[in-house]
Formats: structure tokens, sequence, C-alpha cells
């Protein structure tokens, strides 16, 4: 089964679909990475817990992040990447991307 | 060599989703893959030219800069391009207006992974 890495640019308040990503993974390997405003998962203690869940591996653009006020104050799981390492996770480590 | 394409769906000045398709492809060749872009819907703004933003990264002055690393192609839908009055003579140079079936299908057919960037 193809591994599945999920793009989120929505806020936690605005992208409402996380089972998706359980739904659509079907017992694969998945990641997700967090852009723009989903940056917010990773400093919201109850949204963030339940993409923790569901996405096993969690990314966040430490731009992002940054551009918010909120830079290096990622929760514990969710690992901050540049855009190199986004692209290495696209071409290399996933099979395949989505975005949610 | 491996091939990133990006399907771009939002417009220049809604919110950063260009900048991430410019950022994303300026790490992707600087890790020596080729990028394909393609915009759908909103995303053929970005090969407007004549951009002037006050605020906003100049987003097509940086995809001008990516299409002449020569490693780096873009395209636009030209259904959308129409619907939305931008004729063609008014892109960028070096970028191309031009068709889903014939421009997203081969870059689709020619790359090892496909990420969509769209609201």
């Amino acid at each position: 089964m193809q591994s599945k890495l999920f793009l989120l640019f929505k806020s936690p308040h605005e992208f409402t679909g996380l089972d998706l990503i359980e739904k659509m993974s079907g017992g694969s390997k998945r990641g997700v990475i967090l852009f723009e405003d989903a940056a917010y998962y990773a400093i919201d203690p109850n949204k963030g817990k339940k993409l923790l869940e569901a996405g096993k591996e969690v990314f966040v653009m430490k731009d992002d992040l940054a551009a918010r006020g909120f830079a290096g104050k990622a929760m514990a799981g969710f690992k901050e990447i540049d855009y190199h390492e986004a692209v290495d996770l696209i071409m290399e480590r996933f099979d395949q991307t989505i975005t949610l | 060599m491996k091939t990133m394409t990006i399907q771009l769906r939002t417009g220049t000045m809604m919110n950063m989703d260009c900048n991430v398709a410019i950022k994303l492809t300026d790490a992707a060749l600087d890790k020596g893959y080729d990028v394909r872009i393609f915009g759908y819907g909103e995303g053929v703004w970005l090969i407007k030219a004549g951009q002037e933003p006050k605020r906003f990264p100049n987003v097509g002055e940086e995809a001008k800069k990516l299409v002449e690393t020569g490693k780096v192609e873009v395209t636009v839908c030209n259904t959308c391009t129409t619907a939305r009055g931008f004729r063609r003579g008014e892109e960028i140079q070096g970028m191309k207006i031009g068709s889903l079936t014939n421009d997203l299908s081969r870059f689709v057919a020619e790359s090892d992974r496909m990420v969509t960037i769209a609201r």
C-alpha cells in the first residue's frame, strides 16, 4: 500500500476533516505537513493532539510558525521543518501527496 | 532526474499559496529536481505580466527567475484565462497559456510526484 503525505493549509478552525486522514490512509504509512494557517495546529493543545493521533508523523513549516509569532513554539510531537526538508518528504519519503 | 509537478489553484493576492509554490520549487531545484507548475482556476494569475504588489511578494517575478534556470516549466489553463479576460500576450515571457488536456496531462505523465496547492 502506498504511503501518503497529507498537506494541510487551512487553520484548525476552518478545516474539520481530520478523520479523512485515517480513512484515506487505510492503515498505510502516513504523515502530514502543515503550511500557512494550518501551522496553528502545532500550538493548539486540543486540535493538535487530535492531529497527532490521526497523522502519526506531523511536520510544520518553520517559516509559517515564525510568521505567526510562534517560532520554536511547536508542541512536543510536531517537527519543525524547512522547505528543503519538505521536498525530501514529498519526493523521497512518501509515495503520494494529498491536499486536504 | 525526478520531477515534481505542482498544481496551483489559488490566486496571487489571496493568501501565501503562490509563495509556497515558489519556495517549494526553489528548494526542489536546489536539491536537483525538475519542477512543472500548472495554474488552474485562480492559479492562472501567477503568470500575468506587470504584477506590482505593494505588500505581497512579487511571485510573477520570482517564478520568472525560476523558469530562467531551464529546469522549471510554468503553464496555465487557457479556459481559465479566457474566462477571466486574461488574454494571450499578457503572460510573463517564458511561461505559457496552455491546456489541461495537453499540458497538465503531460506534466502528470512525466512527473514522479504531484503536489496540489488549493483551497
